[in-house]
Order: structure tokens, then sequence, then C-alpha cells
């Protein structure tokens, strides 16, 4: 069961237009943000399938810029977060592929996120009304939902130590 | 207590005498060990904040970004007004408060996704067109919104709720349900005629498919969040007449689930088909994306 409550449902609170190409996608990009532990200098985002088709008009870069930033699905910021990375000097690159070969969904993405000493490289797929999962961490398939409840530290030390100074080449 | 099928939150319902809205309150604060007061207040915020979408959505009279929706809530306030419309009061306010929300949606305001964004228009307008008309308080809205959040889970868990996953059907199709049980509940229907409903709803939007021009969750999105909020009337009264859907609710979704595994991409919001590639489909897109 992938839809756990009535929150998953009735729900998110969020800026429009997509839950899937917008709120999910910032719910993604904020994982990548808390996990990295913030300051994220540069990122590299590999959009996908029915991303990569649609993510302008949805405002789907805004989305993942937004969460990358630290922000909410329902912080009105989103509408402007390419401009607030601009202004933190955030150096963001954009690139649109087929079918992701890494997880079987039509809205996946990859982020290539660095901060001053790290590097993650995250897959996220957003399932629909706004709930997302991460499938990829640091070469290491994984299956986090992100509207249940998950250990930050015990992801970092699972994925994150162990590849911290090799975690450069990514799967894309 | 939980559910993982439409006859087994009946079941559920008849065992406990009580509504989907009241199995859905228990249900979550069970799972959670939160008391039933707080997950109540917590649906009452969303309340709240559908609501002010509705409000801003009648009062702004703008286009979204794209150019190619916006202002409608406010045509079609100003024809209701003259009480001419043919559809009668409650249907008429729940299209006028169901375009107010996508508008809103569209133009990147803050709204609360039923169960999704793109169909976001469809419960809040059905919901606040029997306050409106009907004097239901904010605390019957609420209980329908555990009524349609009920559906909406074993629909999401059984098949999806996404363009993308499969098709309109899967979303505004999702939406419309969710909303037919939930006035049929604040009607005091039984549980049965709600789920009935949700049936009759889903039924009538099998096939739809996700052919957003541009990409855009605006053409033809928000007037089949209108046209949604119509049905999901006519889906309940339907079912308060005491009438069945032949084919039971837990069919009816798997048959929206096998539809929507088969649906070609083209079909599925990547904006290669259907009304996206018209003429005026495909110019509206090159316009923007230029």
């Amino acid at each position: 069961m992938v839809y756990n409550s009535y929150f998953d449902i009735i729900g998110p609170i969020m800026v429009g237009p997509s839950s899937s190409h917008t709120a999910g996608v910032v719910t993604i990009g904020k994982f990548v943000h808390d996990f990295l532990g913030g300051g994220i200098e540069s990122a590299e985002i590999v959009f996908y399938d029915s991303f990569s088709e649609t993510h302008k008009g949805h405002g789907t870069d805004k989305a993942i810029v937004g969460g990358l930033l630290g922000l909410d699905t329902d912080d009105s910021r989103i509408r402007v977060a390419l401009e607030l990375a601009a202004k933190r000097d955030v150096r963001l690159a954009f690139e649109c592929r087929g079918e992701c070969p890494y997880y079987d969904h039509p809205n996946t993405l990859l982020v290539r996120a660095k901060t001053a000493r790290d590097t993650a490289v995250i897959g996220g797929v957003s399932l629909g009304g706004g709930i997302s999962k991460i499938f990829y961490v640091n070469e290491f398939a994984v299956d986090i939902p992100l509207n249940a409840p998950y250990d930050l530290n015990e992801l970092r030390n699972k994925f994150w130590q162990k590849t911290r100074c090799e975690a450069v080449a990514g799967g894309a | 207590m939980d559910f993982a099928s439409m006859e087994e939150l009946l079941a559920l319902c008849e065992a406990t005498n009580k509504s989907i809205a009241e199995v859905m309150v228990a249900r979550e604060s069970s799972k959670s060990g939160r008391p039933e007061q707080e997950i109540v207040e917590g649906m009452k915020q969303r309340l709240v904040r559908m609501k002010e979408a509705i409000d801003q959505g009648v009062a702004d009279r703008t286009l979204a970004p794209s150019g190619i929706s916006g202002g409608d809530a406010y045509k079609l306030e100003r024809y209701l007004e003259k009480g001419e419309q043919l559809t009668g009061q409650i249907v008429g306010d729940a299209m006028k408060f169901a375009f107010a929300t996508s508008e809103m949606n569209a133009r990147m305001g803050i709204i609360v996704a039923t169960p999704t964004a793109g169909s976001a228009g469809i419960l809040p307008g059905c919901l606040f067109s029997l306050h409106e008309n009907q004097k239901y308080t904010f605390e019957h809205l609420v209980m329908a919104l555990f009524t349609a959040s009920a559906i909406g889970y074993v629909i999401a868990n059984r098949a999806f709720i996404s363009g993308a996953a499969g098709g309109c059907q899967a979303e505004v199709g999702s939406a419309t349900a969710m909303a037919a049980a939930a006035i049929v509940e604040t009607k005091q229907g039984t549980p049965r005629q709600a789920v009935h409903a949700a049936a009759i709803a889903l039924k009538s939007m099998l096939g739809l498919v996700c052919d957003p021009v541009a990409g855009l969750v605006e053409v033809p999105c928000i007037k089949r969040n209108v046209l949604g909020s119509s049905l999901a009337f006519s889906a309940a009264d339907i079912a308060l007449a005491g009438i069945e859907s032949q084919i039971p609710c837990d069919e009816v979704i798997g048959a929206m689930y096998e539809i929507g595994k088969k649906m070609p991409r083209a079909y599925r919001e990547t904006a290669l088909g259907g009304l996206a590639v018209t003429p005026t489909g495909s110019a509206v897109k090159e316009r923007i994306m230029k």
C-alpha cells in the first residue's frame, strides 16, 4: 500500500499546477536537500519520460529546484525558485531523456547534487497525488517512501559514508 | 481496522454501524495513535485552504501565465446571477467553484490536491455548493472529505490516481467518484449507496485519456473538473434513488486499472496524443514553448 492515510488523498496543500509534476517533485528535491544537510551549490537534473515531455508547463524545474533549496510543497516561493537559485549562485543543469532505465514509472528523475564537501546521486519517482519515493541513493537501489517517517541519519550511514569519497560517477 | 477494498470498507461500516466517514476517522486515529479530534482538525485545515482557493479563484479574472485559461469562474458567476442556468443552482455553483479552484491551480496558486492537483476542483466544488445551497456546515463538509478520502484511498491503492500512470480516468475519474460518494453521505445516504455512486461515476469516466495541451494542467483539465462536479451530482442522485451499479465498485476499479495499464504512453500525460496534438493544441504548444 503506497497511500497510507487521508493526508495522501486529501492533500498535499500545495502550489499548483500538478501534484505529480510539481508537489511530488518538490518533495524529492527536499529529500536531496535534507540528505545533504542543505547548502547545495550545484545540481544536475535528469528528467525522464513524462517529466521530460511536460516539465516546462508543470513547473517541474521550479519544483525540483525549490525542493533542493529546502522549500516545502505549499511555499509560494516555488514559483520563483529558479530566480532564487540564481540569487544564491546555485549552478543548475537540466537534461531530458526517454524512459527511465532504473525505475519503471513515467514520472522519474535523477539528481546529482553537490555541496562544498559532498556529492549525492539520488533518484526519485513521483507516484501521483503528491506521493513520492526515492529509488536510488549513491549507487544503491533503495525504496524510501517519502509519505512515511524515515531516519535521515540511518540513511546517511547506510548509503553515504561508504560511498562518500567515490560517489562522483553516479548511475546517470 | 483497515480496508483494502470497497467490500471490506462496507463490511466495516456494517459491523460497526458507522458511516464511511466515521470508519475513516477511526482508521486514521488507530493507525496514527492520535485522538479522533486531532484527525478531524487536520482535515478541517485542508477544508479551509480549499475555501481560500475558491474565494480567490472566483474573484480573479486574470489569465494563467500560459494565456490559455483563467477568468471563466468569473464569467460563469455573471451568468449564474441571471438565474437562468439549465442545470440548477446546486450544479451551477459546483461548476463555478470547480472553475475557481482549477483556475487557481493553473496560476500556481495554493490548492489542496483531491486526490491530485489536476483534479483539485471537483470535490471542493461539490462540497461548497452543498454548503452554499443546502446549509451544510463546515463540520458536515469535513466529514464528507473523510468519505471522499476513504474512496480515494481504496482506488489509489488498487489502481492509480494520476494521469501519467493511468490516464484522466484515473485522475478526474477518481475525483468524481470520491465526490459522488461524499455527496451521498452528506445527504444521509447509506455507505452502500455511496459506494454505488462512486462506481456509477467512475464507470462513466472509463477510458478517458490524459492529453493536456502543451502539457499544461489547463486544457482540457479545467473544464473536465467542472464537468466532473456536475457528473458527481448526477451519480449521487442515481445512487440516492436506490439504483445500483451492476458492476461492483471494486470491479469497476479493476477495469479502470486494466484500461490504464494498456493505455498507450501518448495518452498518459505526455502531451503526445489526443487534444494535445490537434492543430490548435499543437499551435498553442508552439506559441508557449517559444
